[in-house]
């Protein structure tokens, strides 16, 4: 193992490195796009044998994946905001056809209007979609979940495409300290591919044509229990990879948590905001606050069983949410109170587009939270961002 | 070389009983011919169309070869992830795109040009019926100018998108014009794209009595009076030239084409077709064969 100081998109490069990718789909958008371009440049150097194929779409970009997924070697693919959006067809497609496939979504906003910057709703937005979605919280993670990716996805009990979320520049651009593991431990770790069948004129077999209704609706549910168990198994996957690979982060669950035991309040997010939450727990345990957060570290599956483990019984719940279900607040929020019943839960929607919410601000609306605030989704901007007036449709009328 | 009958059904049967095609359908015509053409070792990559429904309900299907189902705009994607591991599997494998012209001119343009460019090992077959006939005969880009469809109830008033000259463009190593009608022609085109490596394109005249409005058993005779008429060409595009087969000879003439009436009068499509349309028509097909001669 070595310690390099790399950003997170470097940190995903090497990671596809180590896991032997057969073929990776390319196609440039912001904030991914060095990732691909590392794969390129690898491949030109020869350091990796990967095929590139360099398509003209992402929406080509995960049937390139798709198709040499198929035909049985290993594919990853890259994407975010309206490139994921552009390919949300073919999510849909390679996950209803139970084949193992892994891919990086590097975080933004969504237009219109135009936006580069970081923001969760690109990759919440695909959560209904058979997906196992994990999401990162520093370049580090953003490597050793990419590689337990392909572990999961081909694991025959669950035979499932995984995508790994992590935050656009915030991650993917800044460079930090990550850890990488030598091949041997990877190799040792990822055994060779597995499928649940090839497309191959040895063992024809069709995939996709006409299903009628009941079929459908079988395949439909396998696809909702292969989520639903795939809970233990990444729980297994993560303690074989403290094992074998580096003991750093703790993977033996699926969210991490952070002074939440004593805690009587929790915050819930996802990401690399995780960074400033900590920064500001401590601040608030210092003045007697009884806070604690726990970190959504996987969408999907959602554990229900860590969830309520961690935040039943707390005297109050806040998440705060990168992204949005219009009408309704974050979607973390709606799945946190879906899930526990006898806790007040609250929801800040914020950060959005890039929107910079970092330790004082999480101080400022942590406490505020613990005096109790009265709306049940509030949507937060810091102090100077406050101030803006834009025209909206509305204003106009 | 011409081959015997005898020695073409020989091949693989790529058509087994079964299919959910109409009566009449021409793209089963043109899936039979496939196998006959392309052998076993080919893995068909179907985009949304006629050709996802005409393969039965799954489990079964009656297209005995591995088929990949696939949504309209990724299939020459899909295509070349396929080839591209299978080379690295150091496997010989026929990867065919199967797609209607919807797919092919309309939403799958983008993905098939971008394979062309690519020059990637797969074939892309069209099986060209000229409208979305799949959700009930709407028009295409690949719709003749003055032919009914059910979103050009007063006839299209645009001329048909050539695909067969765009993939010139895109100097694909080869690209085949053909017809349902001439069955030796199109298995001998496959056959040959077998033999090249890269980008392969073959495009083949598909009539549909469903959307043409003709009588289901006059399937292969419309498909013989659109390459009589001039109507359709025949011809193979590869080392940079031209070849008109022999069927359409006859058309690089304009004193010695058919009328072009002769094809649009057997069908319903073209009832409330105008003079200046035709006129229009005869331009198109004279423009055509111009074109076809400066590459020959
Ligand atoms: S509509 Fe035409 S092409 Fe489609 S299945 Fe029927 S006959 Fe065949």
């Amino acid at each position: 193992m070595i310690r390099k100081i790399i950003s997170g998109n470097e940190a995903v490069a090497t990671a596809v490195k180590l896991a032997r990718v057969g073929l990776t789909g390319i196609y440039p958008i912001t904030p991914q796009t060095s990732i691909i371009e590392k794969l390129a440049e690898m491949k030109a150097q020869g350091e990796i044998q990967t095929e590139i194929v360099r398509v003209e779409s992402e929406h080509s970009a995960m049937a390139a994946t798709y198709g040499a997924a198929l035909a049985g070697i290993r594919a990853f693919t890259a994407t975010a905001s309206q490139g994921l959006l552009y390919m949300h067809e073919m999510v849909w497609w390679v996950a209803g056809s139970r084949v193992p496939v892994v891919m990086v979504v590097g975080t933004r906003a969504v237009g219109a209007p135009w936006n580069i910057w970081n923001e969760h709703t690109d990759f919440t937005s695909e959560r209904d979609s058979g997906w196992i979605m994990a999401f990162a919280s520093n370049p580090q993670e953003a490597l050793d979940l990419t590689i337990q990716a392909f572990r999961i996805s081909e694991d025959e009990r669950v035979f499932l495409p995984v995508m790994v979320g992590m935050d656009g520049f915030i991650l993917s651009h800044t460079k930090t300290n990550v850890l990488i593991p030598d091949q041997e431990q990877i190799d040792d770790y990822l055994p060779p591919r597995r499928q649940p069948y090839v497309i191959d004129p040895e063992d024809p077999v069709e995939i996709g044509n006409m299903f009628p209704p009941e079929g459908y609706m079988k395949l439909r549910e396998s696809i909702h229990l292969a989520l639903k168990n795939s809970e233990d198994i990444i729980r297994q996957h993560g303690r074989e990879y403290n094992k074998k690979v580096s003991p750093m982060i703790d993977y033996s669950t699926l969210n991490s948590s952070y002074r939440l035991e004593d805690a009587d309040y929790a915050v819930v997010l996802m990401g690399a905001w995780a960074g400033d939450a900590m920064e500001a727990i401590d601040v608030l345990r210092e003045k007697g606050i009884k806070i604690g957060m726990l970190r959504v570290r996987y969408l999907r599956p959602w554990s229900e069983k860590e969830i309520k483990e961690n935040l039943e019984g707390k005297k109050g719940v806040l998440v705060v949410d990168r992204s949005t279900s219009f009408g309704r607040g974050g979607p973390l929020y709606i799945e946190v109170k879906s899930t526990i019943q006898d806790t007040e839960v609250k929801d800040i929607v914020t950060g959005l587009g890039g929107v910079t919410v970092g330790k004082n601000d999480m101080i400022y609306l942590f406490s505020k939270f613990v005096e109790g605030i009265k709306e049940d989704v509030t949507w937060y901007y810091p102090k100077e961002v406050g101030k803006l007036d834009i025209r909206t449709p509305r204003d106009i009328e | 070389m011409t081959l015997g009958l005898r020695e073409i059904l020989n091949k693989h049967n790529s058509l087994i009983s079964g299919t959910a095609a109409c009566p009449g359908c021409p793209e089963n015509m043109a899936m039979r011919m496939l196998g006959m053409g392309l052998g076993k070792d080919t893995v068909v990559v179907v985009v949304a169309g006629c050709s996802s429904i005409i393969q039965g309900n799954a489990p079964y299907n009656s297209f005995n070869l591995p088929v990949v189902n696939i949504a309209f705009a990724a299939g020459s994607a899909a295509a070349s992830g396929l080839a591209r591991a299978y080379k690295q599997k150091g496997k010989d494998v026929n990867v065919v795109v199967w797609a209607g012209d919807g797919g092919t001119a309309d939403i799958g343009f983008a993905s098939l040009s971008g394979a062309a460019e690519r020059n990637e090992d797969i074939i892309y077959v069209c099986v060209d019926n000229e409208a979305y006939m799949n959700s009930g005969g709407q028009r295409s880009g690949s719709t003749p100018l003055g032919a009914i469809t059910s979103t050009t109830p007063e006839g299209k008033k645009e001329n048909k998108k050539n695909l067969p000259f765009l993939m010139v463009s895109h100097n694909a190593p080869y690209v085949a014009t053909a017809s349902v009608g001439y069955p030796h022609d199109y298995i001998q085109k496959l056959k040959r794209a077998k033999e090249i490596d890269g980008f392969r394109y073959i495009h083949v005249l598909t009539p549909d009595p469903y959307g043409w409005l003709f009588d289901p058993s006059r399937t292969a005779e419309i498909a013989k009076l659109a390459v009589q008429t001039c109507y359709w060409p025949l011809f193979e595009y590869y080392n940079g030239k031209i070849t008109v087969s022999q069927e359409c000879l006859h058309c690089l003439d304009k004193r010695t084409r058919r009328p072009i009436k002769d094809f649009l009068s057997v069908q319903g499509r073209f009832k409330r077709v105008k003079e200046e349309d035709i006129t229009k028509l005869e331009k198109y097909i004279d423009d055509m064969w111009e074109k076809i001669k400066e590459l020959m």
